[in-house]
């Protein structure tokens, strides 16, 4: 289906140039990056040290009773251990948002979520059965027991109660079926879960009661934990405020639905925010400043200016377009780890799907290239969605850059206009390509299938997807 | 669906394999091991200074003559060193008649929380049993209650050795 491939410039060099010059491989030296590998490897070696510390203090296992609780305990140590692992993705580390990227934490968060959860239930199970084995007495008795003799175990049978309903409702927000905001205030009733859930890991857990080291290390990680979500999630956004004093300068709507908000403020610069980055945006105006949202940037930074750009996909993004100019503006970032310094290849396709047009269009202006060594595809499902065409052709023309509008439904089309044969056909070399991807989850995931049936390689797909 | 099958099925394979190592070990070594092998020694010296005072009350006639036990049909009642285990001392009192055991009882166990209560009600009734019907110090350890166990057979063996059986 070629006919529904618009290009929209030549790709024809400028005589006078270009933007940027194309300088391909490791982006310099920016703020610190950590490699989702690495962070894989530290989360697994600490699961490592959790079953040792089991493994170096359980003597032998005798029969069912002794098996049984001892199943309970390993799991039981894993959701501890997970619990800090959850929160710690979610502290805002600066290194890993600019390294793995908030989009790709949320994904490990949601993942970890499920399994902790489970983990938190086998471990309930398991200890009840186990000791109801080893006491010789029923489930129903030995659970009674448990929750009115055991010292702290009822707190954390409400903790785990709460991890439950917080799973719940993640899987139903993941449905559609919650909105964002009922959603985000549900998920604060994990910090309180583990805190509940805390003290009957050294009042009656096998491993730390008998062990001072363990219990100092244990209780250490979760006080670094602890203090890293402090940091990061309060005291860094407070000083950024006070600091950068951030005010809506303009707002203007760009299509249906869609607005773009300037915001202002002094010091801009030491953010270090990149092309393709976003920030959690809080405006202190009547029924929005009680939640937080992240957009991204729709244009480069500039000095004392911030431009984000967005679409009414929740009550939230809807009630941006009645925004006054000089409203005061909350914002914590910047966050996101899709911008140049992902990039390994000499040329790059920039593909943008609805409003993920926002951090295509800022690293569009802003990613090192060569007349002719960058595309952006911008697909939409109607005329009206298309955002930013003045802007987009005049960069494309001013870079020497390509740029197509794939416009229409798909059923309309009749075809994905988005296959890898397509895609093979009007991007010559797609396989030395760096991608980057950023859509809708469902397209996302169908473009990252065929760009790999094309035949790039998964290190050169670079995506983010704006879901919760 | 496939990861979360894998997730399911990884998880308790290693639970399984981690658990079953652990199982393994023990019935390799057929007696349970002494709680900590270093403190039941430890504790034997210092346990034996201590045992006089401790059993000046009732079985103190008893105990302290045990030299003349060569005395056939007389009852005594010896007590055993407490062995110390990570939960608290395990302290067992026998009584012998014609080189039998004929009733055994701790006297001092771990009741310190709520599960040790709970284990030690079922596994120190099954022990002094134990301890009757063997007439040694080679018994089963209660399964769930390893380190009990292994305190009362250190101590059960401490009174057995002073009773000279």
């Amino acid at each position: 289906m070629r006919h529904n491939w618009i290009m929209s410039s030549t790709t024809m060099a400028p005589r006078h140039g270009y933007l940027a010059t194309g300088a391909p491989g490791p982006s310099p030296a920016g703020p610190p990056r950590t490699q989702p590998a690495t962070v894989l490897t530290v989360i697994a070696a600490g699961a490592l040290a959790a079953i040792l510390l089991w493994w170096h203090q359980t003597p032998s296992i005798h029969g069912l009773g002794d098996w049984l609780t001892n199943a309970g305990r390993l799991t039981g140590l894993l959701a501890g251990y997970g619990v800090v692992v959850l929160v710690a993705l979610m502290a805002r580390l600066p290194p890993l948002e600019r390294g793995v990227g908030a989009d790709q934490l949320a994904r490990w968060h949601a993942m970890g979520g499920r399994y902790t959860v489970c983990l938190v239930v086998t471990h309930a199970l398991l200890i009840t059965w186990g000791y109801a084995v080893t006491a010789h007495t029923g489930i129903i008795s030995q659970a009674n027991a448990l929750l009115m003799s055991y010292p702290d175990v009822l707190m954390a049978t409400v903790g785990a109660l709460l991890f439950v309903g917080v799973g719940i409702s993640s899987a139903r927000a993941a449905r559609r079926r919650l909105r964002y905001e009922t959603w985000y205030y549900l998920h604060f009733y994990t910090y309180l879960a583990i805190a509940l859930a805390f003290s009957h890991q050294f009042a009656v857990g096998a491993q730390f009661m008998t062990s001072l080291p363990a219990r100092v290390f244990w209780g250490g990680l979760y006080a670094c934990v602890a203090a890293a979500i402090l940091w990061y999630r309060f005291v860094t956004p407070a000083r950024q405020a006070a600091r950068h004093r951030m005010r809506v300068i303009s707002v203007r709507r760009e299509a249906p639905g869609v607005v773009s908000v300037v915001i202002g403020g002094r010091h801009l610069q030491e953010l270090r925010a990149e092309s393709g980055q976003f920030f959690r945006w809080r405006f202190l105006a009547r029924g929005l400043w009680w939640v937080s949202s992240p957009y991204s940037l729709s244009a480069p930074p500039e000095p004392g200016r911030l431009r984000i750009t967005v679409k009414a996909l929740g009550e939230h993004s809807h009630a941006l377009a009645r925004l006054r100019p000089g409203t005061r503006v909350l914002a914590e970032g910047p966050y996101g780890a899709l911008t140049s310094a992902m990039r390994s290849q000499r040329r790059v396709l920039l593909i943008a799907g609805g409003v993920g047009i926002t951090p295509m269009r800022a690293l569009f202006q802003t990613l090192p290239a060569r007349p002719g060594d960058l595309t952006l595809v911008y697909r939409a499902s109607e005329p009206g969605d298309v955002v930013f065409r003045d802007e987009l052709e005049r960069l494309a023309r001013a870079r020497g850059a390509r740029l197509f509008f794939v416009v229409g439904r798909r059923a309309d089309l009749g075809q994905d206009p988005l296959s890898a044969a397509t895609l093979r056909a009007r991007i010559p070399g797609l396989d030395q390509h760096d991608v980057y991807v950023c859509g809708p989850a469902g397209m996302t995931s169908a473009v990252i299938r065929e760009l790999r049936t094309a035949g790039v390689h998964r290190r050169h797909i670079h995506h983010e997807s704006f879901e919760f | 669906m496939r990861r979360v099958i894998l997730a399911i099925v990884g998880t308790a394979a290693g639970l399984v394999v981690l658990l079953s190592f652990k199982t393994h070990s023990t019935s390799a070594a057929a007696t349970p091991p002494a709680a900590i092998s270093g403190t039941s020694g430890t504790s034997g010296t210092s346990g034996q200074a201590s045992t006089p005072a401790g059993s000046s009350g009732g079985s103190s006639s008893s105990s302290a003559s045990s030299s003349p036990s060569s005395i056939a049909g007389a009852a005594k009642t010896v007590t055993g060193t407490a062995a110390d285990t990570i939960y608290g001392p395990v302290q067992v009192q026998i009584t012998v008649k014609n080189g039998k055991v004929t009733a055994a009882q701790a006297v001092q166990y771990p009741q310190g929380s709520p599960r040790d209560q709970q284990i030690n009600s079922y596994a120190i009734p099954v022990l002094n049993q134990e301890a009757v019907s063997a007439s040694s110090a080679s018994i089963d350890a209660v399964s769930g209650a390893t380190y009990t166990s292994g305190g009362y057979v250190t101590s059960l063996q401490s009174a057995l050795d002073k009773a000279a059986l």
